[in-house]
């Protein structure tokens, strides 16, 4: 079984910023099948306004993971759209040819929907960048202001349908997120975060195919084989398990 | 194979969760290593009064004796002395359950000094329940938090010679708890981070920790495995997935 975890933070809160711990983990993925990691960066240890030094401190240790285990680990760039658009442009540009980032990474900086989204867009668009923002239904959570909910991140792959987007953490996205994402092809949605509640993960198959939903972990905050156990204790056929632990994130990183 | 000690049987209103017979229950927790498990009727989490839901709950598992029936009872209620005498008459129980945060009582409440002392002179282990589900993804209009850690904390303090099983801690909210209190152990269910279990018996004797799947809530699949690919020696596997249950239930 040959996995890829399309929702990692190697590095948390300082944690596994160094070569054994990266290591460690590098050998801890490949016991549970894992072949590759996207690392999404230490998005939060300087809070959910990270300053443009902050951002280029996290997308360093990032490239530093790639530079220890380059076959291993695969970097999204991680943004604080309220900078503006020239800091946005500016770390994506340099992210993008010096570390060879695959994506950007947006966390709970701002919403979704906010004016400040477009220059993010417009530069995942002209560097061919997927991008994953978190996501978690504000029904029980009330922080819209600046945290997505599912409605607000379909919002955006609607508004940009030529950027591949994927709305992250399906359980706290739950049944009213996966209907959300619904008639929107270039919107994928991972399984990572949460605990591994019963038939969600069926859910978003019977409603969107298991073509737009990549596996994740959201590890360490996760446990891999609670979260690889879930895709495997849903209902699904060999190839839908197939497509949900590698063959989508393969096609979608041109792997 | 495995004991699972948290598990329920019986409808959930919150989301479309398989409501399977007991020879199903049986059946699926086999196909997941599980050969036998302490069984909760789920419907006495919001009835009333949690009798109809126990009563159900004797007779579904009659036949089943992989399915030990764990009845909920509610200490707040004036007539828990009379059920809990029905549900030992009912069947050959060796625990009753509270689910306090949905039953609207605190850990605090007077009745408990007597519903122990009761229970107790029973032989039967209680279980708390914390927790059953992530607040965050709750029914909108429930505003049920799972129990401050702290309040759990002070009901270890107040009955010191009564070693409780905990349902539904999270690791943090385990790790707090075995700091200061030898009287409890908890299931494993809603703990949950990198090598979970590694670290967690770093801070709590193994011999305090019992695999739970909170099924049908939970993935029991990815319960398990929590527990099946541990990289932990397999004499603690072997505690924490069946000897810990069986000598702390009598089974």
């Amino acid at each position: 079984m040959r996995i890829i975890d399309a929702h990692t933070h190697p590095v948390f809160m300082h944690d596994g910023a160094t070569p054994a711990a990266a290591r460690r983990l590098v050998a801890h993925g490949r016991a549970h099948g894992i072949v590759k990691m996207v690392a999404l960066g230490d998005v939060l240890v300087h809070g959910r306004l990270p300053s443009a030094a902050q951002c280029r401190r996290i997308n360093d240790e990032t490239a530093q993971l790639k530079r220890w285990h380059p076959d291993y680990f695969i970097g999204f760039c991680c943004l604080n759209p309220t900078l503006g658009a020239q800091a946005v442009e500016r770390e994506v540009e340099r992210c993008v040819t010096q570390h060879g980032f695959r994506g950007i990474k947006l966390e709970i900086s701002n919403n979704a929907r906010d004016a400040c989204m477009g220059a993010v867009m417009a530069a995942a668009r002209r560097w061919q960048l997927i991008v994953l923002q978190h996501t978690w239904s504000q029904t029980n959570i009330h922080q819209r202001r600046f945290h997505s909910d599912p409605a607000d991140t379909a919002g955006l792959a609607r508004r940009h349908p030529d950027v591949t987007v994927i709305m992250a953490h399906l359980t706290g996205c739950g049944y009213r997120g996966v209907l959300e994402a619904k008639g929107l092809p270039n919107l994928f949605v991972d399984t990572s975060g949460a605990y591994p509640e019963a038939e969600i993960l069926d859910f978003a198959v019977q409603e969107l195919g298991a073509e737009r939903i990549l596996y994740g972990s959201d590890l360490p905050i996760r446990e891999t084989s609670v979260t690889v156990g879930r895709v495997l204790g849903a209902r699904l056929t060999p190839a839908q398990r197939r497509l949900i632990l590698h063959d989508n994130a393969a096609k979608l990183f041109r792997l | 194979m495995f004991i699972d000690a948290h598990v329920a049987l019986g409808p959930w209103p919150f989301a479309p969760l398989p409501e399977r017979t007991a020879p199903q229950l049986v059946s699926h927790l086999k196909s997941n290593g599980i050969n036998r498990a302490l069984v909760s009727p789920l419907g006495a989490v919001f009835l009333p009064e949690p009798m109809p839901a126990n009563r159900a709950l004797f007779a579904a598992v009659r036949r089943t004796p992989a399915l030990i029936p764990v009845p909920v009872l509610n200490p707040a209620l004036a007539t828990w002395r009379e059920q809990l005498v029905a549900c030992l008459a009912a069947a050959p129980i060796r625990a009753v359950k509270i689910i306090p945060a949905y039953h609207n009582y605190s850990l605090r409440l007077p009745a408990l000094t007597p519903f122990i002392a009761a229970i107790t002179a029973a032989g039967l282990r209680l279980i708390v329940v914390t927790r059953l589900e992530d607040e965050r993804h709750r029914y909108h209009a429930l505003r049920i938090k799972g129990l401050p850690v702290a309040q759990v904390a002070a009901f270890l303090s107040r009955f010191p010679a009564t070693h409780v099983v905990c349902s539904g801690l999270n690791r943090p909210e385990i790790e707090t708890l075995a700091a200061t209190h030898e009287n409890f152990s908890a299931d494993i269910a809603f703990a949950e981070w990198l090598n979970t279990l590694a670290l967690l018996t770093q801070k709590i004797s193994a011999r305090r920790l019992l695999l739970g799947t909170n099924t049908p809530l939970f993935d029991t699949r990815a319960q398990v495995d929590k527990l099946r690919l541990a990289r932990l020696p397999a004499k603690t596997l072997a505690l924490i997935g069946s000897a810990n249950a069986a000598r702390l239930f009598g089974l």
